[in-house]
């Protein structure tokens, strides 16, 4: 059972996820963003982004009433549609004022050797989960 | 005198990059969210999404993002693609039937880099999404 972002402390680490890319899902992901501009032959920074939410969203659930409050996001080169790409993610801080918790995520997509093809950092919002019974 | 940027096509300090607009509807957040991966209910589940606070469907935040990506891509094409930097936050949310539009302007030069401050709002003027992003120049 996925666990829930809720549960995590800070500096918690995500496993490493390895992503084929493939044209097919670099078009299915340009048709949804309806991007006319970025050429077929590579991928935007976003789709990138989405990428490495998909993975964090593999390995814990959003809690509910999750809001994204902010992004951070670099990218360091072009990236073809057909490169593998490895997932980081770790959580970076986590605070809690007024019954929310503020969660900062560090997210990287590297390629096969390590050399950072993007990273950022997402930060959300979600009502802070109630006390667990001693 | 308008100080031009080097590596910009052109663009100098002030200038207004091409906006990108689009009309949302269930049928594109569903998409993105199958290109996602990010099945939340809040975005896929009318009938669910009517019971949180937003009283319906609401956008992915990464799928309002990736306007304002299209907008650096169109304006600075490779020196978006190979090395831009984004940093906002998200201050409202699109629904089904909005338009939202990106527009940028470039304010300063910076450590070898434009800054452009960016921004994505609806068809009331609410905004949705605002911040900076920069590209390399040369």
């Amino acid at each position: 059972m996925t666990v829930s972002l809720a549960d995590l402390p800070k500096g918690h680490e995500f496993a490493e996820t390895r992503f084929k890319l493939t044209p097919k899902w670099a078009a299915g992901y340009r048709a949804a963003v309806e991007d006319e501009t970025t050429p077929p032959s590579t991928v935007s920074p976003l789709s990138l982004g989405a990428v490495a939410f998909r993975a964090l969203l593999d390995q814990a659930a959003l809690p509910d009433g999750a809001i994204h409050v902010s992004q951070e996001l670099s990218s360091f080169r072009t990236v073809e549609p057909t490169e593998g790409v490895v997932v980081r993610a770790r959580i970076g801080s986590r605070g809690e004022r007024a019954g929310w918790v503020l969660m900062g995520i560090e997210l990287e997509v590297a390629e096969g050797s390590g050399d950072a093809l993007m990273n950022g950092r997402a930060t959300i919002t979600f009502p802070s989960p109630p006390d667990q019974p001693e | 005198m308008t100080q031009r940027i080097a590596g910009t096509r052109n663009y100098a300090f002030g200038d207004e990059l091409p906006p990108v607009i689009k009309v949302l509807n269930q049928d594109k957040i569903n998409r993105y969210a199958e290109a996602s991966g990010d099945h939340n209910p809040l975005h896929t589940d009318p009938a669910f999404a009517a019971t949180t606070q937003f009283g319906g469907t609401i956008a992915h935040g990464m799928l309002v993002l990736a306007y304002m990506s299209e907008m650096m891509t169109k304006a600075f094409s490779d020196a978006w693609l190979m090395g831009g930097r984004l940093k906002v936050r998200f201050r409202g949310v699109a629904r089904p039937g909005d338009t939202v539009t990106a527009r940028g302007r470039i304010v300063r030069a910076e450590g070898g880099r434009a800054v452009c401050e960016v921004e994505c709002r609806n068809q009331l003027g609410d905004v949705l999404v605002s911040g900076s992003a920069e590209v390399a120049i040369r």
